[in-house]
């Protein structure tokens, strides 16, 4: 019993220190949909720089566009979208991906 | 006695008449900077001056290795000789700037690491892009125009011509929606985002900003080719760059002539002002010196269809005939005109002007002759 807690606590304690997937906010214009692939692609950038990021979607990704639920095959190029993803060993996956009206926004680094 | 002759009158004189203030000339700050702006004004200036090369990050794709190679003429914040590359897919009504591809900036340089590798001289354009040639922007007072609030644009737009005028001004949105001002298609939102774009997308510079290196037409960059590790600049350089372009000046108009005064009231009686706003007011800034002040931008910020002539591609969601009104700072100091240097007259500028221009430019070539001359004269005092 006293082996079990140890390596409870000690599990725990090596669960806390690995690393966490890195989350990341990327705001940008729709390029492409692949449904297949439940994936697709995302123009962002910094001035004249742009660059194209891939993005995978999974069973729980969340789609929506103001209170609306949405899912991946309403996107469509041109949207502009907010998605919230996180980097895994297979490249990013998106948590959250929200349809929004030009507006004002934050800027982020290109990673 | 003589009643205000001594220091203290000629102070008040000085107060009251704005023009005792000493004239901005080209490359000179912003008036009434503090010790320490004008310090960093002075760091940022030597960034800008700054001449990578492979071995510190230039490339591999680049068409220029400093700043100040293509914004030198007559001063550092000019422009230069050089004309570079833009190319992008229109499916209208998307833009595609072929991002995935390398775009839409087509860079035509290489470094010899990169020559060797891909046997490429510059960035490949895909076959079916529309092409389009751009000189370099001057950068005077571009820190001012940068403060102009959005709301301030955005009330110039009408792009359903409600006011029958025969000029539609709309504003163009970046990627992430939000609308924007730089660029001669009005594409960059903010000045610093030009400034860090451009040392990746002109210099192949990475940064804090912009922390990988574009692909070499859609496929990545061979092994070796650019050993220095990422980001190639930090952000004290990315900010002493922005430092020294926000705060570079917009160069006093010159002393007008009887003429250019007369010009001037001709180019508002023709129309050229439904575009060219002669004034601007900027916003809110930490910055006493960029706070609240009146910048004679000649620009409303906003796309404007220009016609067919000049249509090349599209970006955002400017159209290939759409093009930001361009601003008349510093106009006296260029050699060539429009977006892509076509002209060198500016006599040609005005005729080359189509779409929404038309009108103003028949009203133009309407003139006598002698009202032309004071009308050019007028935009040489700029």
């Amino acid at each position: 019993m006293k082996a079990l807690a140890i390596t409870a606590v000690l599990l725990s304690s090596l669960l806390a220190q690995a690393p966490q997937p890195v989350p990341y906010t990327y705001q940008g214009t729709v390029q492409a949909v692949q449904p297949k692939t439940a994936s697709f692609d995302l123009v962002i950038g910094v001035g004249y720089a742009l660059r194209v990021v891939h993005m995978r979607t999974s069973p729980v990704t969340q789609f929506a566009s103001g209170g609306a639920q949405l899912s991946l095959t309403d996107l469509k190029p041109g949207d502009i979208v907010r998605a919230e993803c996180r980097m895994t060993a297979t490249g990013l996956v998106a948590d959250r991906v929200e349809k929004v009206e030009p507006s004002d926004s934050k800027r982020e680094p290109i990673q | 006695m003589t009643r205000g002759r001594g220091p203290a009158g000629a102070v008040l004189l000085c107060v009251a008449v704005a023009a005792c203030q000493k004239p901005v000339k080209p490359g000179d700050p912003v008036p009434g900077l503090t010790k320490d702006q004008r310090s960093s004004f002075d760091r940022g200036q030597v960034v800008f001056d700054s001449t990578f090369t492979p071995g510190s990050g230039l490339g591999p794709l680049f068409n220029a290795d400093a700043c100040g190679e293509c914004h030198e003429d007559p001063v550092r914040g000019g422009v230069g000789d050089e004309v570079e590359l833009h190319a992008a897919a229109f499916h209208p009504p998307l833009c595609d700037p072929l991002a995935a591809e390398g775009g839409f900036v087509f860079q035509l340089k290489s470094t010899p690491a990169l020559k060797v590798a891909l046997g490429i001289d510059s960035e490949p354009v895909p076959p079916n892009a529309a092409r389009a040639l751009r000189t370099t922007p001057v950068l005077f007072g571009r820190g001012l125009l940068d403060l102009v609030p959005d709301s301030v644009i955005l009330s110039y737009a009408d792009p359903d011509d409600r006011n029958s005028d025969g000029i539609s001004g709309r504003p163009n949105h970046f990627v992430d929606g939000r609308p924007g001002r730089f660029g001669r298609k009005a594409f960059v939102p903010r000045l610093d985002e030009f400034n860090d774009g451009a040392f990746s997308a002109e210099q192949g510079i990475t940064s804090p900003a912009v922390l990988t290196e574009e692909t070499i037409g859609g496929k990545p960059i061979p092994a070796g080719v650019d050993p220095v590790p990422e980001p190639e600049i930090g952000q004290e350089a990315l900010d002493q760059t922005n430092d020294f372009v926000r705060l570079l000046g917009a160069p006093t108009p010159l002393k007008a002539s009887k003429d250019a005064k007369r010009g001037r009231k001709i180019f508002a009686d023709i129309g050229c002002v439904g575009c060219h706003i002669p004034t601007l007011r900027t916003g809110d800034s930490p910055i006493a010196a960029l706070r609240h002040k009146e910048v004679a931008g000649y620009t409303d910020l906003l796309l404007h269809d220009m016609g067919p002539e000049l249509a090349d591609m599209c970006l955002g969601e400017a159209t290939p005939a759409e093009f930001r009104t361009e601003p008349l700072i510093g106009v006296r100091l260029k050699p060539n005109f429009l977006h892509d240097g076509r002209d060198t007259t500016l006599q040609e500028a005005i005729q080359s002007h189509g779409g929404e221009g038309a009108g103003a430019r028949d009203r133009f070539l309407g003139l006598a002759p002698a009202e032309r001359v004071a009308l050019i004269a007028f935009l040489k005092t700029l």
